[in-house]
């Protein structure tokens, strides 16, 4: 290993310890106490939190700054950055709170932080035009075989109580006094240009978007919607996918 | 007119930077907020890039770490300088990097040949692969490391002389830098290889809020005047150069930091537009 290595093996060390003695051998006789070292230290945290902060704002809403960048300075210890992009950071802070015991009272949160996760991922995806109206006007049997092809950025997911409407009314401006419903619903997030979309989805649309992501044919998925719940209006169902541009392509197959 | 005064980009400034007119204005960002595959900010810079230079300042390459630079963060700098043409790339003379764990900090690191030979190689190995030579910016320093084998100023001369990169002069770190490890600012500005400089940093720096006596790199402050005036020594020797204003914390208004600009682009272009207590010799004018 060559002392550069050591050096810096040695620095990380010091840093964990929030001691200087891994790198005394760089620094001169008697420097038992540098402030340089917690300068290093601090920075490094306030990069991380600040980071976590800009990536998870429904949970830093929801517990306040303090709580926040607290629990976020402790991950960032137990998960340090893998990369130099900051805008990804962050993968597995849902599941970390789960796990972390000053959260066991918020049992709501670390869902929370699952749908920013899954806004920021929308908002930091490829780009592709999304189909419009017209796009659908074809005969009703090619229609129902096409396999539509999903916007880069559309996420969906399901829950077993009212998480995406709690996280969705979190997210207003003056969200105030808030309730958590029992009844399971889904939420529907997509960028089809520069703006990210979020909406509750029914379980027919959660059923239809499963569907076509297994690679169903709109008919297929459409079945599948009207099987999830048969009350469904899917009409409306499917102009609401498409007003939301989570189509970006058809793929007709072969001619018959 | 080339670029002269520049600012940090920041997203709450997009519009305000699209729409201005200012003459030499010139906007840097952070290449690594601009690594993602699609999304508004990067329609953003395309736009403000449409209509002013642009520089892409590095702060995750960690050169000076004893590693290869990372192929997939070099791959996705280069694939943003060949998408946005910046006038210039820069990184620093620090790691951050370090066995997998990125430290979102410039670290520092003992100046010994050992070090100079691979920063070297990995400087050479970036121009390789971005196909242009990148400067390397002067690290705030809060550690008085020993086992130095170069002052620093001699290895960023070698650096240039070996790799042909260039320096990016970070005023506000040479004053806490100085400060903090006991040498004199202007005695490291007098020293620098002039037709080495490629563009000049000018930022604010604060007290040590754990309470010794450390000045703070925080960029979270208006240029001080004892900056200012180093500026001022630094470019009457070395003659106008790209300068930004780099705020990172508490970002005030885009006025407010374009009056700071301007008070760079007036020093840099002799219009003595400034308080400045020297004016800037301008060209004689023709009588």
């Amino acid at each position: 290993m060559s002392e550069l290595q050591r050096f810096q093996d040695a620095f990380v060390a010091a840093l964990a310890q929030r001691s200087v003695a891994p790198i005394a051998g760089w620094l001169p006789e008697g420097e038992d106490q540098p402030a340089g070292l917690a300068v290093y230290r601090n920075t490094i945290a306030k990069g991380c939190v600040d980071a976590l902060a800009a990536n998870f704002p429904t949970v830093a809403s929801l517990v306040g700054d303090d709580w926040f960048r607290a629990a976020a300075a402790l991950f960032a210890v137990e998960h340090p950055p893998a990369g130099a992009a900051l805008l990804a950071y962050g993968e597995a802070f849902a599941d970390w709170l789960a796990r972390f015991p000053p959260a066991d009272d918020l049992p709501y949160l670390p869902a929370m932080a699952r749908l920013d996760r899954m806004w920021t991922t929308a908002l930091f995806a490829p780009e592709a035009d999304a189909l419009d109206a017209e796009a659908f006007a074809l005969p009703s049997d090619a229609l129902a075989a096409a396999r539509p092809r999903l916007h880069p950025s559309l996420a969906f997911a399901w829950f077993d109580s009212g998480l995406p409407g709690l996280w969705l009314a979190a997210r207003q401006p003056d969200p105030g006094e808030m309730t958590l419903h029992e009844d399971p619903q889904g939420v529907l997030i997509v960028r089809p240009e520069d703006t990210v979309h979020s909406r509750l989805l029914d379980a027919a649309g959660f059923a239809f978007l499963a569907a076509a992501r297994d690679g169903a044919s709109l008919g297929e998925a459409i079945a599948a919607a009207a099987q999830a719940d048969p009350a469904a209006d899917l009409a409306t169902l499917f102009a609401a996918l498409i007003a939301d541009g989570v189509f970006v392509g058809l793929d007709l197959g072969d001619p018959a | 007119m080339p670029p002269t005064a520049g600012l940090g980009l920041k997203s709450q400034h997009y519009a305000e930077a699209l729409a201005a007119e200012d003459e030499g204005l010139w906007f840097e960002v952070h290449p690594e907020n601009y690594m993602a595959a699609g999304g508004p900010r990067l329609r953003w810079l395309e736009a403000i890039r449409a209509k002013h230079p642009l520089s892409l300042h590095g702060v995750g390459l960690s050169l000076a770490a004893d590693a290869d630079p990372d192929p997939t963060h070099l791959q996705a700098l280069k694939a943003l300088a060949d998408r946005f043409e910046p006038f210039v790339v820069s990184e620093h003379l620090a790691w951050s990097a370090w066995r997998g764990v990125h430290q979102p900090d410039l670290l520092p690191f003992p100046r010994t040949q050992a070090a100079l030979d691979r920063i070297a190689a990995n400087i050479g190995r970036t121009q390789d692969v971005l196909g242009r030579t990148i400067l390397v910016e002067n690290p705030s320093l809060y550690l008085p490391l020993t086992g130095h084998a170069f002052d620093e100023i001699d290895f960023l001369a070698e650096l240039v002389r070996r790799t042909g990169c260039g320096l990016l002069v970070d005023v506000n770190n040479v004053f806490v830098s100085a400060s903090n490890l006991g040498y004199v600012a202007e005695a490291y500005l007098d020293a620098l290889p002039a037709e080495a400089i490629g563009e000049i940093h000018l930022a604010g720096h604060g007290a040590d809020e754990g309470g010794s006596i450390l000045l703070i790199d925080t960029h979270g402050a208006p240029v001080a005047e004892a900056v200012w005036t180093l500026y001022r020594r630094l470019i009457d020797r070395v003659g106008p150069c790209p300068t930004l204003i780099e705020r990172d914390d508490d970002i005030p208004a885009f006025d407010v930091l374009m009056a700071e600009r301007d008070r760079a682009h007036g020093m840099l272009t002799g219009t003595g537009a400034c308080a400045c207590p020297q004016p800037l010799t301008a060209e004689p004018a023709d009588v």
